[in-house]
């Protein structure tokens, strides 16, 4: 009999009390850490992402359970299939989140995840209403057809998020070798949320760091160089509508006045291309900061 | 489905409770842009390589218009406990009264901005005149 819980929905309570703890950190350490209002977006989006999330699920595990159908195997559920499901669930992540942020459609989904220029724990929160339109869910096909339950999937992504919430935070600091090594933690994150443009695109692992370190996007947070959070054209603005939609609304305004050779580009090459060269993109930005630095990121 | 209405509600007084509480501690200092110094340095951060020639800052802080060599025109403007910036184009829209310049990038959300640029509120607001797109 397949599980039907939902780990987040215990995780819940455990989120609120260690971002009133942070809060508590931050009125002695880093009254900057937060600011009411922004609070306030990251969590009615992390609110409504949940709301967004129910509505979807049905088509999601609909079209999950049609391919399980046709599986080439039967896993069942012995327990080193719980362990291999959560290490191939992860690396699937790894590939969700890099095509995030380097398709604009995904981006426009993803981008609600670092358009605060805070990093806390009530950032962790600040979650996509859009992720289904975005087609990240197809990147866990591989697993269905390999023969993983669904409902195991949807476990072993529960526990991934869980796991994903305590690292957005400035409260600590680099923890011991062998688990920056390993794991994500906070210097890794704050590296993948920052703006600086050597941190750019860098660091996508969910919990295993180890993938960043195999495929080459692997940065390590530098001393001399403090994360800016947030993104390259900072929002400016607390609307809730224009966090949880600023970007496919850019979207479409580009396809609408774009050429017509170049219309597609705007929706499935990295953000910030433009056919006339007039943007930046993130690849752009970290070469013109290797080219200034004249030197290599130090490892 | 009472129970998912109940949860949902929940978790909206919790939100509120913890925005609220972030406001009840002080969260947030009230940032402003204390030297050229910090204003050349936001701008940097806005818009990477933007290196400042010429600038003015808002009397308490809240903004700057700042010039680059090549004549590009920066508005950082304070927002929550950091500040943002656009460059301005020909969409940008300036109102000129006396020492103050309201300035609005033409981008709805970001809104506008008041400025008390003293003496070189003038000068600006003719620069911002000649803005091309």
């Amino acid at each position: 009999m397949p599980p039907t819980f939902n780990p987040v929905d215990y995780a819940v309570p455990g989120f609120i009390l260690l971002v009133l703890i942070e809060m508590l950190w931050a009125r002695r350490r880093a009254p900057d850490a937060y600011e009411p209002r922004d609070t306030l977006v990251s969590l009615a989006m992390g609110l409504g992402s949940t709301v967004a999330g129910v509505l979807s699920a049905g088509a999601v595990g609909a079209l999950y359970f049609k391919v399980f159908e046709f599986r080439l195997f039967e896993i069942g559920w012995v327990w080193w299939a719980w362990a291999a499901c959560f290490v191939l669930d992860d690396l699937a992540y790894y590939w969700i989140h890099r095509f995030g942020h380097r398709v604009r459609w995904m981006w426009a989904s993803h981008v609600n995840h670092h358009s605060s220029q805070h990093y806390n724990l009530s950032t962790a929160l600040r979650q996509t209403w859009t992720g289904t339109i975005a087609l990240g869910f197809l990147f866990r096909l591989p697993l269905v057809a390999l023969g993983f339950h669904p409902a195991m999937i949807a476990v072993c992504v529960g526990f991934n998020l869980i796991y994903q919430f305590w690292f957005h935070t400035e409260a600590i600091d680099k923890l011991p070798r062998w688990f920056e090594a390993v794991f994500n933690t906070p210097s890794h994150h704050r590296v993948h949320h920052a703006t600086n443009p050597i941190y750019l695109d860098r660091n996508y692992a969910g919990v295993f760091i180890v993938w960043d370190r195999l495929f080459g996007t692997f940065q390590p947070e530098l001393r001399e160089e403090p994360p800016h959070y947030g993104i390259i054209k900072q929002l400016g603005s607390f609307n809730l509508l224009w966090v949880a939609f600023h970007e496919w609304i850019g979207i479409a305004r580009d396809v609408w006045t774009a050429p017509w050779g170049s219309k597609l580009g705007y929706v499935w090459k990295p953000p910030g291309w433009s056919h006339d060269n007039s943007r930046d993109t993130s690849d752009a930005l970290r070469e013109r900061w290797l080219a200034d630095h004249a030197r290599q990121p130090a490892e | 489905m009472v129970g998912e209405m109940i949860q949902l509600g929940a978790s909206l007084v919790a939100i509120l409770a913890l925005a609220g509480l972030a406001r009840w501690l002080a969260l947030g200092n009230d940032v402003r842009i204390t030297s050229e110094d910090h204003a050349r340095s936001l701008a940097a951060e806005a818009v990477y390589g933007f290196s400042a020639s010429d600038l003015a800052l808002d009397r308490a802080g809240i903004g700057a218009l700042l010039r680059d060599d090549q004549g590009r025109i920066l508005l950082l403007r304070r927002h929550g406990a950091h500040f943002a910036g656009r460059l301005l184009d020909s969409h940008a829209f300036a109102r000129l009264d006396r020492n103050f310049l309201t300035i609005g990038s033409g981008e709805k959300t970001f809104g506008h901005i008041t400025l008390d640029l003293g003496d070189k509120a003038q000068v600006w607001a003719s620069s911002l005149r000649h803005l091309e797109s």
